[in-house]
């Protein structure tokens, strides 16, 4: 089994760019699992928390995280937005490994992911914690 | 629920909702985000990891939290929210979870006034499944 990436990178590692494109299909099923009668009417915007979710799917796969025998928790997340995403709308993710540490057999990494729109100008931030267990290193 | 935002003081109590995470909606938060992992969607293999069955994915809890929010700042939850959240504990399928949110303070900065608020939500027997600060600026 290839060596997970987890084990291996270093602080400042950069991730992407990730092209993300949340087409209808996505936004509606977004809508079926978290959608109630309470939900607002986003119209043609997203969640941009789905934004984040759609990356960190693609952080985790780049860190060799389900590799298996490996166990990750999602131990925290921050978000900052400046505008909506538009259903539809061409946005690169920038990845950078903000920190990466091991404690008790235990890796401890936060990923920041800086979010940029066709014009070049960030609409958004987020920094994901996670902890990897289970791996041998 | 929206509220002129005017009205708004320390103390004041977000509107919560609840809703049953079922593995229908974990599958579709799967379609959604991607995240296809198998803690999520396979039975026999969550079997074998430490939470012995399926758990539904932390950002789909924190979904629920950020709906509370829009729902409650709809103008502006979207252009120029932040939050920050720890992920306490599970939520298996089949639980059912209680969003909730309450202004702790007001600031006022560069002419507008921010609300910061204490968020997250919890499962019907109490524990914590999200737990975190957002930070949304007031019309």
């Amino acid at each position: 089994m290839a060596v997970p990436l987890i084990s291996t990178a270093v602080i400042g590692h950069k991730f992407g760019p990730y092209e993300v494109t949340i087409p209808v299909e996505r936004a509606n099923a977004y809508a079926k699992a978290v959608g109630g009668d309470e939900s607002p009417d986003y119209g043609d915007s997203l969640a941009p928390i789905m934004l984040v979710a759609a990356v960190l799917t693609e952080l985790i796969e780049d860190l060799g995280l389900f590799s298996g025998g490996l166990q990750t928790i999602h131990a925290g997340q921050e978000a900052s937005w400046a505008r909506p995403v538009k259903i539809g709308e061409k946005i690169d993710a920038n990845g950078r490994l903000a920190s990466n540490s091991v404690r008790r057999d235990n890796h401890f990494a936060t990923v920041s992911v800086s979010y940029i729109d066709s014009t070049g100008s960030e609409i958004g931030t987020s920094s994901t914690t996670i902890i990897v267990s289970g791996e041998k290193s | 629920m929206t509220t002129n935002n005017s009205q708004r003081n320390t103390g004041d109590i977000l509107t919560g909702f609840e809703r049953q995470i079922t593995q229908d909606r974990v599958d579709a938060y799967a379609e959604a985000s991607g995240d296809h992992n198998p803690i999520h969607l396979n039975e026999k293999y969550a079997a074998t990891t430490q939470f012995g069955t399926r758990i539904a994915h932390g950002m789909l809890s924190l979904a629920l939290v950020t709906e509370m929010l829009a729902a409650e700042f709809p103008n502006t939850w979207h252009d120029g929210g932040k939050l920050k959240v720890r992920f306490s504990a599970p939520v298996f399928p089949g639980e059912i979870v209680r969003t909730y949110g309450e202004i702790t303070a007001l600031n006022e900065k560069d002419g507008e006034l921010i609300a910061i608020c204490t968020i997250g939500c919890k499962t019907a027997d109490g524990r914590d499944a999200v737990v975190g600060r957002a930070t949304v600026r007031l019309e």
